[in-house]
């Protein structure tokens, strides 16, 4: 967030490249690790990781692939920086994941014959209000009572999937499709349909959302007055409190902001790729938002890059299955790595001796301050 | 007149302790002496050296030089625990005491079991009721921490050292906490710990309860021994005298413009304090345009809890507080009412991983210039802070250096930069010159007298009395949560100023009572 | 399916066993807690312990059922432990941030489990392997109702019987519990009194991943005797739910579980029953109950004081 403030492009340059370096460095630990697994698997590391390149990027089906597989974790993401930002763990991105696909289903579904652009923009913001709506709870529970959000979100998270699984049940579901395989609601109306980016691929109108979500809210956290409020609060809430800023109502706005940013996660996978509301769709989004978030310190515009990594990711795991036999849950043990690497401390601080200190931009890392 | 004092037996010699924190010396060569059966005193302010010296005692932390002895022979401390096998018993200012456990499960915490690992509760539970019928200090043995008041928690913690066979029993601040009828029961356990040949060092900052309790004195100041006496034959001057921190050096500038407009306007104010004791007790006081009313007293008597009311951060619970006739929920939220410098000002003044410029937007960022439809301009808020800067030598690197990087002065000249942007109508300065050198303490008395002359009224809240002396226009003492009278701020008013924060009211002063 | 006695045994019965995990990773987990650390690795503690057992049963296959399912479970507790032990040393070394080390935990524990899976079964699929052998209890099982629920199980339930009131006791009647209990409201005490909070809180945290391993052993061997991937499928967070329900009482989180675990057989069989409320519903109730006592509907729910914040001495 550091355009536009008066620092010289050296300056930024060099702290942008002493911020990327422990998540950079992280990486590439875990890829160490992570090779050594598969080498006691019995496969060379190197073919299994080319052929994960390939799967992500070696193609035009590869990287449609990828970008897909980015859309719900950017989105996601980008609802657990925010959070992250003014201090607050929102760990049920999940959940309103879920609410924000079945609000959105909902009006989706409607057949009201109208023009796909209101349509689609009233889908999305029922999304919206489906994911702000599962944040309210806790969110109320955290601002005005104190509670810690992380347990009252992580359970809601299940309340949700349930909930939703409910909602599409072939035999009791409000919306679900009778004597269907699987449980489904109806096809959405074509008209609410995200359109397609590129032809004969799945890779959808979600993903330029998502990308522009992302540079709004990079102006809105570091450009406007309630970015500042959030940032106050992250950083020193006591302090905050004695410049007058009134914590509770900050609390609930960025919980309904987060929950409803994650709403939209739901509520695209459902207009732009599946068209349906499925039981159980999510295999984690929420989830990997956490990830994503961290490894873009909380940075909007990182997450753009941390969503596409984790994506690019999840999209070679599939080609290098097929390529190397190695399954596709390696790339879990990587994000798991990654995480853990990014949290040791003496990671950070071995850099920070290694690079020399370079001059410390203002709002280091939300991991420092931990 | 010392006579008496040789022949009894030394218990505790702590022998020129030195003790730095890199450039900070907290002990310069103090040596403090303990009589068997004697209440020793250690007197001294915020900072003086007190607590670091009792650390040094208690093991958490190791002297740079310097011995300690006990009964006659050289001893090292490594950690809290041989502290307590030699037997030192500390009660702590912040209770040792986890508040999910009953009493009797914390008395034995960490203490080694009859028949490990099971725990003796049963006979811990007779032995902790014994020593309180003995010593006639109440307690529950089966109720849990969090129930117990603060003074049956203080109760507790002495229990808790005497159940270990203390036989120097330290007791830090320990009145402070504690109602007034309380403090007459622990003075009590006190002299009976004492005749049994115990050794007790009192640490206060309060006059009061050291001339009424102790036998022997050690008054510190800036981490140095300025005196050691026995009680007798200290007064509340001498004793004032000693702990008072720098010279009166800073002359007095211009007489104060007499205003009329009243800015600030408490009538009997009462509140309560975070641990639910009373914090205000009854307070008026009145504050004109251009002048500086100086509230002097030593700390927790209040002063903390009445910055906290008149910014709105503090419920009152009776009487009204008004700041140019609005009420204090407005102070920070509407420009020009109230500029606050609070006393952490790391902690509530600033935001570390901010830069400069950041800083001094932090109440007026929602404003035009600083921000029109909603967005900030970046620009803008640079531009005033470079402005600020100068005006204020600020010495930093640039407006857009993070601020945790400035040193402690320039810190402080931030925040007051900040808070005396919109030419506010009332400034509230809560120990302002804390833990800053000689030359920056003079800035910030210069800065709140300049804005005394722009017409603002100015509350500063100071235990340097020197510094209220040299500064204020008027001075008022706190006590216990209420204002005991006002003096004008000349030296010689010293021995009235002490007993007033010694608890005596200005009327009972003046009546003629011998200081 | 009729609502008779026939029923009520053979719900009574499932809700014991599906409890059973449970109670073994809650009684860890309280531990955990009790001495300030936030252990949400639970879940995947449990999943490594689930396929350590099956796949050390898989291994041993010839051997003497007890055996095998004894060497599974301690190979289950060894494997819980030892992520614990990572957790434990990000969180109380490291000081990182405990919700962030867990998830990690999660995730890689997913990770772990779904490869060496394939790698040890191929596409072969499940395979039963011995699990823990059952145990008719003699004249206890014969008493009509109650009998057959209660006494007739895999000898891990019996285990799961006796712990909580076994946890119970060392938590409030012993100096350990004494100093995990202080540990994890005011440390600076602990650490006053000449005792190591971090110690007491590695051994509180190793201790819970050992407890969440069995309970994964619990899981796989105690009836289906196999390994899924991603078998526990949310369990373990069900556990911290009984765990805030449970008022962070070894036993009182095992009365939550138990209820936890009838709900979950209820709804096994509610359609069955047809007795019209849909299974989603009985379902997420112990998530709702939990988030209902989170936030002090169901009665005063009062944390460890210390839970979640690392401990350093010289701080205030």
């Amino acid at each position: 967030m550091a355009i536009g403030r008066g620092y010289s492009l050296r300056q930024m340059l060099r702290t942008a490249a002493y911020r990327a370096v422990t998540p950079v460095l992280s990486v590439f630990l875990a890829f160490l690790v992570s090779a050594a697994i598969i080498i006691a698997v019995g496969t060379d590391p190197i073919v299994a990781f080319g052929s994960m390149l390939n799967g992500a990027f070696g193609s035009q089906t590869a990287l449609a692939t990828t970008g897909v597989r980015m859309t719900p974790i950017l989105f996601t993401g980008l609802a657990v920086a925010v959070s992250f930002r003014a201090g607050i763990f929102n760990v049920g991105a999940e959940g309103q994941l879920y609410l924000g696909a079945a609000f959105g289903a909902a009006v989706a579904l409607l057949p009201i014959g109208l023009p796909a652009f209101i349509h689609i923009p009233l889908a999305l913001i029922a999304g919206f209000i489906g994911g702000a709506a599962w944040a309210f709870v806790p969110g109320y529970l955290r601002a005005y009572r104190g509670v810690s959000e992380v347990v009252t979100t992580l359970m809601l998270n299940f309340v949700a999937i349930q909930l939703v699984s409910y909602l599409v049940d072939p035999l009791v579901g409000p919306i679900g499709e009778r004597g269907a395989a699987y449980a489904q609601s109806a096809v959405i109306d074509p008209a609410a349909k995200l359109p397609i980016l590129l032809r004969g691929t799945s890779l959808h109108a979600g993903l330029i959302l998502g990308l522009a979500l992302a540079v709004a809210l990079w102006i809105l956290i570091g450009y406007t007055r309630l970015g500042f409020r959030m940032r106050m609060l992250g950083a020193n809430p006591i302090a905050a409190r004695f410049a007058g800023v009134k914590s509770a109502r900050e609390i609930m706005t960025v919980m309904l902001l987060s929950g409803g940013i994650a709403g939209l996660a739901g509520a695209v996978e459902v207009i732009g790729l599946r068209y349906r509301l499925f039981d159980h769709f999510s295999p984690g989004y929420g989830y990997d938002g956490i990830a994503v978030a961290l490894l873009a310190n909380s940075n909007p515009l990182g997450v753009i890059l941390s969503s596409g990594f984790f994506a690019a990711l999840r999209a070679g795991a599939n080609s290098m299955q097929q390529a190397t036999g190695i399954e596709t849950s390696v790339v879990l043990i990587i994000q798991a790595l990654t995480i853990l690497f990014l949290i040791f401390r003496p990671l950070r601080d071995w850099i920070g001796s290694r690079a020399g200190r370079p001059p410390r931009l203002a709002q280091d890392s939300l991991i420092d301050a931990a | 007149m010392e006579d008496g004092r040789h022949q009894t037996p030394e218990l505790l010699r702590m022998d020129r302790i030195t003790k730095s924190f890199g450039p900070l010396l907290a002990d310069d060569a103090v040596t403090l002496d303990v009589r068997v059966g004697e209440i020793h005193a250690l007197l001294g302010e915020n900072g003086a050296g007190k607590s670091t010296l009792m650390k040094v005692l208690y093991g958490l932390h190791q002297p740079d030089s310097g011995e300690i002895w006990l009964d006659g022979r050289q001893i090292t401390i490594g950690s809290p625990h041989e502290a307590v096998a030699h037997g030192i018993g500390m009660v702590h200012q912040q209770f040792m005491l986890v508040p999910n456990l009953t009493a009797t499960e914390n008395v034995i915490l960490g203490m080694r079991a009859e028949r490990r690992p099971m725990l003796d509760l049963a006979a811990a539970r007779k032995r902790l009721v014994e020593l309180a019928r003995e010593y006639d200090l109440g307690v529950d043995p089966d109720a849990p921490v969090w129930q117990m008041s603060l003074g049956g928690q203080q109760r507790l913690e002495i229990l808790k050292a005497l159940f270990r066979g203390a036989r120097l029993l330290v007791l830090d601040e320990p009145t402070a906490v504690l109602a007034p009828s309380e403090v007459g029961g622990l003075f009590r356990i006190m002299r009976q710990l004492a005749s049994e040949g115990r050794g007790i060092v009192f640490i206060s900052h309060k006059l009061s309860e050291v001339t009424e309790v102790s036998d022997h004195v050690t008054v510190l100041r800036l981490g140095r021994v300025t005196g050691t006496l026995p009680t007798r034959e200290a007064t509340a001057h001498t004793l004032a005298t000693m702990m008072v921190g720098r010279e009166i050096s800073l002359a007095r500038t211009t007489a104060p413009v007499v205003g009329t407009d009243t800015v600030l306007e408490i009538s009997g104010v009462h509140c309560v304090t975070d641990r639910g004791t009373p914090g205000l007790t009854g307070v008026d006081l009145v504050v004109r345009k251009g002048e500086i009313l100086g509230i002097a007293g030593v700390d927790g008597n209040g002063q903390r809890e009445l910055v906290e009311c008149i910014a709105g951060l503090r419920p009152v619970t009776a009487g009204t507080i008004l700041v140019e006739g609005r009420p204090p929920s407005s102070a920070l939220r509407e420009p020009g009412l109230l500029g606050l410098v609070p006393e952490d000002r790391y902690e509530q003044g600033l935001i570390g991983d901010f830069d400069v410029s950041e800083n001094l937007v932090l109440r007026a960022y929602q404003r035009p210039p600083y921000s029109t439809n909603g967005f900030l301009r970046w620009g803008r808020i640079r531009d005033n802070a470079t402005q600020r800067i100068a005006a204020f030598d600020i010495r930093c690197p640039g407006p857009l250096a993070p601020v945790r990087s400035l040193s402690g002065g320039n810190q402080q000249k931030v925040v007051i930069a900040r808070e005396t942007q919109d030419d506010p109508a009332l400034i509230v300065a809560s120990q302002p010159t804390r833990g800053l050198d000689v030359g920056a303490v003079e800035s910030v008395l210069n800065l709140l007298r300049q804005q005394r002359d722009r017409g603002a009224a100015v509350v500063f809240v100071s235990t340097e009395l020197s510094e209220v002396l040299a500064l204020s226009d008027r001075v008022v003492v706190m006590h216990k949560g209420e204002v005991m009278g006002e003096v004008p701020p000349d030296p010689a008013a010293l021995g009235r100023i002490g007993e007033m924060m010694m608890g005596r009211s200005l009327e009972s002063i003046d009546a003629g009572a011998v200081a | 399916m009729q609502l008779d006695v026939a029923f009520l045994i053979d719900w009574g019965s499932a809700a014991i066993r599906l409890a059973t995990p449970l109670v073994l990773a809650a009684v860890g987990g309280v531990y955990a807690e009790r001495s300030g650390v936030f252990n949400i690795g639970i879940e995947g503690m449990m999943l490594s312990g689930a396929f350590v057992a099956v796949a050390v049963s898989y291994f041993l296959g010839a051997a003497d059922p007890a055996v095998a399912s004894l060497c599974a479970a301690i190979a289950a507790m060894l494997a819980g432990g030892g992520m614990a032990f990572v957790h434990a040393y990000l969180s109380i070394t490291r000081r990182a941030d405990q919700i962030i080390s867990g998830a990690a935990i999660n995730i890689l524990a997913l990770g772990l489990t779904n490869t060496l899976y394939r790698v040890v079964w191929g596409s072969a699929g499940r395979e039963r392997v011995a699990g823990f052998p059952t145990i008719r209890i003699p004249i206890l099982a014969d008493i009509p109702v109650l009998g057959p629920i209660l006494f007739d199980h895999s000898l891990i339930v019996y285990v799961a019987y006796v712990l909580p009131f076994i946890a119970a006791f060392v938590l409030f009647r012993t100096t350990w519990g004494l100093n995990i209990r202080a540990a994890g409201d005011f440390p600076l005490a602990v650490d006053t009194a000449g005792l190591s909070v971090t110690v007491t809180r590695y051994v509180a945290v190793v201790f819970s991943g050992m407890m969440a391993g069995l309970g994964g052993a619990a899981l796989a061997l105690g009836a289906v005797r196999y390994f899924t991937p991603g078998m526990t499928a949310g369990r373990g967070f069900i556990v911290l739910g009984a765990i805030v329900f449970g008022r962070w009482n070894p036993i009182l989180a095992s009365f939550a579980c138990l209820l936890f675990g009838a709900a979950d057989a209820l709804q096994l069989r509610a359609q069955a029953l047809s007795i019209g409320i849909p299974y989603q519903f009985l379902v997420m109730l112990p998530y709702l109950l939990a988030v209902l006592a989170i936030a002090g509907a169901i009665g005063r729910s009062s944390p460890p004081l210390a839970l979640g914040r690392p401990y350093r001495r010289g701080e205030r």
